[in-house]
């Protein structure tokens, strides 16, 4: 089974395509007012939805229970300034070791099975057993194995980012047209050959939707993890702050995690478009 | 490889590793520390009988199931209204693109401040958490509708409501459906991430909220039975495949005309 990338699609490549290279050659100010205009269309849409909270606010008329907009974004300076750093780096350390371990266990993995058929016959069913199970469900256990502490989220991001590497990859590699292998063969290439200038090319826009998939249920799994079994980290934090009843940074390290996850996740897909452009995206199929 | 090998040989593997697990822990003699098959099948009688289990899983079910029909009936729509008119598309993208982005149980705090710890805060993380797959599927399945059945549509002279009503819905109904399956799965993650955070955060004696996260926090640090613990992991693996099985099912019983 093949993880479609139904779940993670982008509206912003949704809008029409606007291709950044030709843009200084089109000389019609006209078409190039429009686009800018284009552009900038969610603005006021983010201005109602900042005034509409503004209103919420306002009705709740308790800055503890929805602080306002501005108040937010006020803490959230100040924690620029101070904690906030320190928790992007925890967090991000979990992420990236977790992420790695995972993405490597999954690739290695893949190429296994690929490689034999009796391990296929058993990672294959292992990771359908184990994938329904979830990341989050492990939390009980990795809190009793590790204590609390960064082996949680790392354990967790790690669990997180396996499956799908794996389902992926080992999809892409199945998937390799015979023929290129056969004719690769002919022509006298070594088995490192094919695999380096045959399969992997092949296999690498699956690998990469496997990993951006990944990237996108690590950051989840990593934020559950740390509100629930870590001592640093973003999702710590929030908990943290809460204690204090101070919901402004609350909120503010929401929006941070809002803004990393985005940011993440484009730099994803960015790497995706870059890689890949020798083929189709799947996620701009159409 | 022959079939028969090829069923055999996961079998004996994960067969042979079951008695080796029972074998290693019984040899260990530590019976606290680490689960063993015989004690999960023991925990899952005790659990079963005395009516814990199922109340954990009907509560945390219901919760899900309310959650996403939140999210649907509101993602679904925007969605619509995203996928059919570009310049709502291009308004609401990049803010639905960005609180997509906050994991949804990075609520939690806010939900128990705003709905209680009553099962309510965990309901939102749920319509939170599905709301966006409903919104982007139904996005990209109106953009995948067949421009040349519209514009056949539109020449026998169909009007706006025959358009929805006719074309549109029918052929994107599938993709709305696999937003469906996936926003319940995601749904079900959400759930217990929302209940083991509000069962750790808030030691509440109540019986009346609790699902099958907040026991696994009760089983974690009062009853300290792995065995329950890994039972309850089993439980939720079993019901996310049922989850997914039984989607499937409805997608292909309710679109008949699309094989998926």
């Amino acid at each position: 089974m093949i993880f479609a990338p139904g779940g993670m699609i982008h509206c912003a490549t949704m809008a029409a395509p606007t291709p950044a290279q030709t843009l200084p050659l089109t000389g019609e100010p006209a078409i190039r007012l429009r686009r800018v205009l284009r552009r900038i269309e969610f603005v006021p849409a983010l201005i109602v939805a900042g005034l509409l909270w503004q209103v919420a606010s306002v009705v709740a008329r308790n800055p503890t229970i929805l602080p306002p907009p501005l108040i937010v974004l006020r803490a959230w300076a100040d924690l620029l300034g101070g904690d906030l750093l320190d928790d992007v780096a925890a967090s991000l350390t979990h992420l990236g070791i977790g992420y790695a371990l995972g993405v490597a266990s999954g690739l290695l993995l893949a190429a296994l099975a690929a490689y034999s058929e009796t391990v296929e016959a058993i990672v294959d069913p292992m990771i359908e057993v184990l994938r329904p199970i979830g990341a989050i469900a492990w939390i009980p256990l990795a809190i009793l194995m590790f204590g609390v502490g960064g082996g949680v989220p790392i354990f967790l991001i790690f669990h997180a980012a396996l499956s799908p590497v794996f389902v992926n990859a080992f999809a892409g590699i199945k998937e390799t047209d015979i023929r290129l292998v056969r004719a690769a063969e002919a022509l006298g290439a070594s088995r490192a050959t094919i695999v380096r200038r045959v399969v992997l090319p092949g296999a690498l826009p699956l690998i990469l939707a496997g990993a951006r998939l990944s990237l996108g249920v690590s950051w989840m799994a990593m934020i559950a993890a740390e509100l629930t079994g870590a001592d640093a980290g973003l999702g710590w934090r929030i908990f943290w702050y809460q204690e204090f009843f101070a919901t402004d940074k609350v909120m503010a390290v929401i929006l941070t995690i809002g803004l990393l996850g985005y940011a993440l996740d484009s730099a994803m897909r960015w790497l995706q478009t870059r890689v890949t452009r020798h083929r189709p995206q799947p996620d701009d199929a159409r | 490889m022959t079939r028969a090998r090829r069923i055999a040989a996961p079998l004996l593997f994960f067969g042979g590793l079951v008695v080796l697990w029972e074998a290693a822990v019984r040899r260990s003699g530590d019976f606290a520390l680490f689960p063993c098959p015989s004690g999960i099948a023991e925990a899952a009688f005790r659990r079963l009988n005395d009516g814990t289990l199922i109340s954990a899983a009907t509560g945390s079910l219901g919760r899900v199931l309310v959650g996403f029909a939140i999210g649907a009936a509101l993602g679904t729509p925007l969605g619509l209204a995203m996928g059919l008119a570009p310049p709502v598309r291009r308004a609401m993208g990049p803010i639905v693109d960005s609180l997509r982005s906050v994991a949804p149980i990075a609520w939690i705090p806010m939900a128990l401040l705003w709905l209680g710890i009553r099962g309510n805060a965990a309901l939102f993380v749920i319509a939170y958490a599905t709301f966006f797959p409903f919104v982007l599927n139904t996005v990209q399945a109106v953009q995948l509708v067949d421009r040349v059945l519209v514009s056949a549509a539109r020449n026998l002279g169909a009007g706006r409501t025959l358009m929805l009503r006719g074309v549109i819905l029918p052929s994107a109904l599938p993709v709305i459906l696999t937003g469906a399956r996936i926003s319940l799965g995601f749904a079900w993650g959400s759930v217990i991430a929302a209940e083991l955070a509000i069962g750790i955060k808030v030691h509440s004696g109540t019986e009346a909220a609790v699902g099958v996260g907040q026991q696994m926090v009760n089983t974690l640090y009062f009853h300290r039975d792995v065995n329950a613990l890994v039972l309850y992991m089993l439980v939720i693996a079993l019901i996310s495949l049922a989850i997914d099985r039984g989607l499937r099912g409805a997608q292909r019983a309710l679109t008949p005309w699309r094989q998926t």
